[in-house]
């Protein structure tokens, strides 16, 4: 009792050697996030019709490259992160507005900035460090604060001013989840329901105003929503597609490596955006609860580090990780069954794609930090302020 | 496996709620005196109390969002979800209602214009007892019609005037269940086309009342009305789908105007795929626009620019007794006629036959052409069907344009591909021949009894056809073609990268590139071709609009795609046939050329 006793305030205080807080890191979570990731490579294996290049292979190499990426964040101690919550914001913001500036043109819209090894993407950096943005403000703030709409201002810039960036860029999807993210924040922060209610009806309210400002193909994106069979064989060729493959799909699949569908090209991006149905054709419905449990597992582990954790920033920044997390995987999964319009966004760990795997290993690794350092009290004011 | 996350901390402390440890540590007792006051502590609670509900309401919220996606999962895979396309995946063919029009399959038997049984609306205004009411409340269930004209027909006293063409068997059903004296049905149906745009241009289309208007429903417009036996087409629609797929991407890609890209069967002269674009939905072909309307692969004639160097090769082997390696004079331009010709990519030497097609000299070409003579010239393309109207059984099928007379600059800018205006699928045809052992068969789009082909015309003696192989795939080893190759396969071809003539003369920012093929060089079997209309550089091409940088990979990507599915086996990395040829040009060469080691 007694050595636990001082385990426990030393955890407190966040005094942990390196080696302790190995000890401490949730590997069976690092397992399943593993598990996702086997599950991409043997479909990305089906993607290239039956080779591990180009897809699987670099799959794997980015997995490995991610997963050390995300051990080195969770050691670090997570006062680091909230003393440099801001700066980090900041830092993605004065990229985002780079990219606006000075972008590389890819697919029509500006999101990269090309540093000659890697294009990087502001846009999913900001989907990160908002969150601790935000965590951090909320961190020092009491119910009374959060209660008064003023004190609300800043925090609401905060997520505004990168969501408008984003949507000039122009991405609607990234730009919802920013703001799905930001705003579930500020619920779990404990800000009233009222504003809710009242941004939502001033939401509506402004919908035919921004419908002026949309781009024609995403205007078509929401149009062929409402009625997919509106152009079949244009925009809403690639939902078609997508259906023929599951309904094709059935209870067990056609086997691997069999799917008409995705192998005759009928299906579209089946590496990244749509490979759920690539999985769902070629090993069936049950295959994609199993993988839609899995999902449901790493998010279950995502809220019991958020119940656990004792320091609200870490809280707040568990809950916009897997907030986050969630945000990717129902909007991939709902577009590609028809549920919403056409959004690009992968299936995290599953589909192909070097940024979407940098984020969520960031995002996992800040996750990992909360639990490790669980118990570590941080005070109203600041990081290293010993409450 | 999630309680393991908790089992450590449950040695140690009782469970507490985020929060909870601000009122109570564990590790504090016994407990310190309050330091602080109640109010804030019952505020924390509150705080924490908020926080705990907000985290559940949270989790629900993803509760339900996973129990929506997996309840539309089971509704789309295992209970068919009232979803059209994915209830017809699972169905597989339904039964086939009685039609009076014979259905268009593709080679494999898979539909590509069927019927729907529909019936005409029509009233029979004698027996209409209210022509108000029974205006109104057909109305209702047919709400696409017009009150005022539904009702002046209702009550024009005709046996017979129609109301609404085409309905379908539930608005029929609404209609009779209206129970409306003097409403009558005609039995009618309606073309439908399954595969939508992928083979508009072949399939052509049928106007209201099932007449053909363009492409084989108005060719076979006879034989399908006599005969319920479908028509079987040579095309193969997963050929044809990846033609299409290639190109949509390459026209999209490059800006292009439109694309034409096609698949032929060397041996029997069978159309495995052809595809123009833009194109248009069948069963809306009234509201397409002209020029998606228009078949660029068999109705437009072009200037296929230095393609046509393979035929000027052939020309030269076959008549003028040329061997790969005999030398011409392309050391400076060529005056003639008050014309400059100049090679794109100049040598400024003497050429062998085989580095005048390599390095597409046209000043090579023209010294070759003008040696053979423009007779010989002329006799040879009309001998390949270059100089006659297409012989396919589309009625979309173009005439050819030349010159008349055929004077000598005729002779040498038709060497190079310019002066003579051509359809793409004439060019194909053409050089079917050059590979498969010099026989001509005219194309077709009627699959073809593969054990009897149509008996083919001999055109070129075997050897030159042989030589033209070696010759083919040399342009894509070492040539302009290179990024059309794909490893195993073989890959022989010609680029082309023609100026659109306009206004009096050539455009030379408007170009039409283009790329014809075989594979596999060994043993051809298809010949693909790809053209792009006015595309434009991009980043990745440097800027270039020339056939080596947009038609040749292209075709590369068609037939990486396509191969598998024609069985097509890879061959392994040797031997080369163009081993021959090489030794040949480095041995007789003796005109300063550059030097091939023999390997």
């Amino acid at each position: 009792m007694i050595g636990d006793g001082l385990m426990t305030s030393r955890m407190r205080r966040g005094e942990m050697t390196l080696g302790e807080k190995l000890w401490q890191m949730s590997w069976s979570l690092i397992l399943l996030i593993g598990a996702l990731t086997g599950i991409g490579v043997i479909m990305l294996y089906s993607a290239a019709n039956g080779s591990m290049d180009p897809w699987a292979s670099r799959h794997i190499m980015r997995f490995g490259v991610g997963l050390v990426l995300l051990v080195v964040i969770a050691m670090i101690d997570i006062r680091q992160w909230m003393r440099y919550a801001y700066w980090l914001y900041a830092l993605a913001f004065v990229l985002l507005v780079a990219v606006e500036v000075k972008g590389t043109i890819g697919m029509g819209a500006q999101r990269w900035i090309d540093l000659g090894v890697v294009q990087l993407q502001p846009s999913e950096l900001m989907k990160v460090t908002l969150v601790l943005a935000l965590a951090r403000f909320f961190h020092g703030a009491d119910l009374q604060d959060v209660g008064r709409p003023l004190f609300l201002i800043v925090p609401a810039l905060l997520a505004l001013a990168p969501v408008a960036l984003v949507l000039k860029q122009p991405d609607l999807g990234t730009a919802l989840m920013l703001l799905a993210g930001g705003g579930v924040l500020f619920f779990a922060a404990g800000v009233r329901l009222w504003l809710f209610g009242l941004v939502v009806v001033a939401g509506l309210g402004t919908i035919p105003v921004a419908w002026q400002f949309l781009h024609d193909y995403q205007k078509n994106r929401v149009l062929t929503f409402i009625n997919p069979e509106r152009d079949p064989l244009g925009a809403g060729y690639h939902i078609l597609q997508s259906k023929i493959a599951l309904g094709s799909g059935g209870l067990t699949g056609k086997g691997f490596l069999q799917g008409t569908q995705s192998h005759l090209n009928f299906l579209p991006e089946k590496q990244t955006d749509f490979i759920f149905v690539m999985l769902a054709e070629e090993f069936g419905m049950l295959a994609g609860m199993g993988l839609l449990f899995l999902y449901v597992l790493v998010l279950a582990y995502g809220l019991a580090i958020a119940l656990r954790a004792r320091n609200h920033f870490g809280r707040l920044v568990a809950i916009g990780m897997i907030v986050t997390f969630f945000l990717y995987v129902f909007i991939n999964i709902a577009m590609v069954m028809g549920l919403i319009p056409v959004v690009g966004v992968p299936l995290p760990f599953v589909s192909y794609g070097g940024t979407a795997m940098l984020t969520l290993m960031i995002a996992f690794g800040l996750l990992m930090s909360v639990w490790v350092h669980r118990d570590v009290q941080i005070g109203r004011r600041g990081a290293y302020d010993d409450g | 496996m999630i309680p393991t996350l908790f089992r450590r901390q449950k040695d140690r402390a009782p469970f507490l709620y985020p929060g909870a440890e601000i009122g109570a540590l564990p590790g504090d007792r016994p407990r310190q005196p309050a330091r602080v006051q109640l109010s804030v502590e019952g505020q924390a609670k509150a705080a924490v109390e908020v926080g705990r509900n907000r985290l559940a309401i949270t989790a629900a919220m993803f509760a339900i969002a996973f129990c929506v996606i997996a309840g539309r999962l089971v509704d789309l895979m295992a209970l068919n979800g009232g979803e059209a396309a994915a209830r017809a995946a699972q169905a597989g063919p339904v039964a086939e209602a009685v039609v009076h029009r014979a259905d268009i399959v593709d080679r494999n038997g898979v539909v590509l214009a069927t019927n729907l049984p529909t019936a005409h609306l029509y009233a029979d205004a004698q027996a209409v007892l209210d022509p108000d009411e029974a205006a109104r409340r057909l109305l209702d269930v047919l709400p696409d019609l017009d009150y005022a004209t539904t009702r002046k027909r209702l009550a024009s006293g005709r046996r017979f005037i129609y109301l609404r063409r085409h309905l379908t068997p539930t608005q029929q059903d609404a209609v009779l269940r209206l129970g409306l004296p003097g409403l009558e049905f005609e039995p009618a149906e309606r073309r439908v086309y399954p595969q939508g745009h992928l083979a508009a241009h072949v399939l052509g289309a049928t106007d209201v009342d099932n007449r053909g208007i363009a492409g084989i429903e108005r060719a076979f417009h006879d034989r399908l009305n006599a005969d319920m036996r479908p028509v079987r087409l040579s095309l193969d629609v997963r050929v044809q789908h990846a033609v299409r797929d290639v190109l949509a991407e390459a026209v999209d890609r490059f800006s292009a105007i439109a694309g034409v890209g096609l698949v032929m069967d060397v041996k029997t002269g069978e159309l495995l795929a052809m595809v123009s674009l833009p194109d248009y939905a069948p069963e809306a072909y009234g509201h397409a626009p002209a020029d998606a309307r228009f078949n660029r692969a068999t109705l437009g004639v072009y200037e296929m620019g230095s393609t046509f160097k393979l035929l000027n090769t052939a020309l030269g082997m076959e008549v003028g007794g040329f061997r790969p390696t005999d030398g011409f004079d392309a050391t400076k331009p060529l005056r003639m006629a008050g014309f400059t010709i100049n090679d794109y990519h100049a040598e400024a030497r003497w050429l062998t036959v085989a580095e005048i097609l390599v390095h597409s000299s046209n000043i090579g070409s023209a010294q070759m052409a003008l040696k053979v003579g423009g007779p010989a010239q002329k006799a040879f393309l009309d001998r390949l069907g270059l100089l006659s109207p297409l012989s396919i059984e589309l009625p979309e099928a173009g005439a050819p344009l030349y010159p008349e007379p055929w004077r000598p600059i005729n002779t040498v800018t038709i060497s190079y591909g310019h002066g003579v205006a051509v359809t793409p699928v004439h060019l194909a045809n053409a050089i079917a021949p050059l590979v498969n052992g010099g026989e001509y068969r005219p194309a077709t789009l009627l699959r073809q009894d593969p054990d009897a082909p149509p008996p083919g015309r001999r055109v070129l003696a075997p050897a030159t056809a042989q030589a033209m192989r070696g010759l083919m795939r040399m342009v894509v080893t070492e040539g302009t073609g290179g990024k059309a190759d794909v490893p195993g396969y073989l890959v022989g071809g010609k680029t082309g990268t023609a100026e659109k003539s306009g206004d009096g003369g050539y455009r030379r920012k408007a170009l039409m590139p283009s790329f014809v093929a075989a594979f596999p060089m060994d043993n051809p079997r298809y010949v693909v071709l790809a053209m792009l209309d006015e595309p434009q550089g991009i980043k990745e091409t440097h800027g270039f609009a020339t056939a080596g940088w947009n038609a040749a990979p292209t075709v590369g990507a068609i037939i990486a795609r396509v191969a598998p599915i024609l069985g097509v086996r890879p061959r392994g990395p040797a031997p080369d046939p163009t081993t021959e040829v090489r030794l040949a040009t480095a041995a007789g060469g003796g005109t300063g050329g550059r030097d091939r080691a023999p390997q």
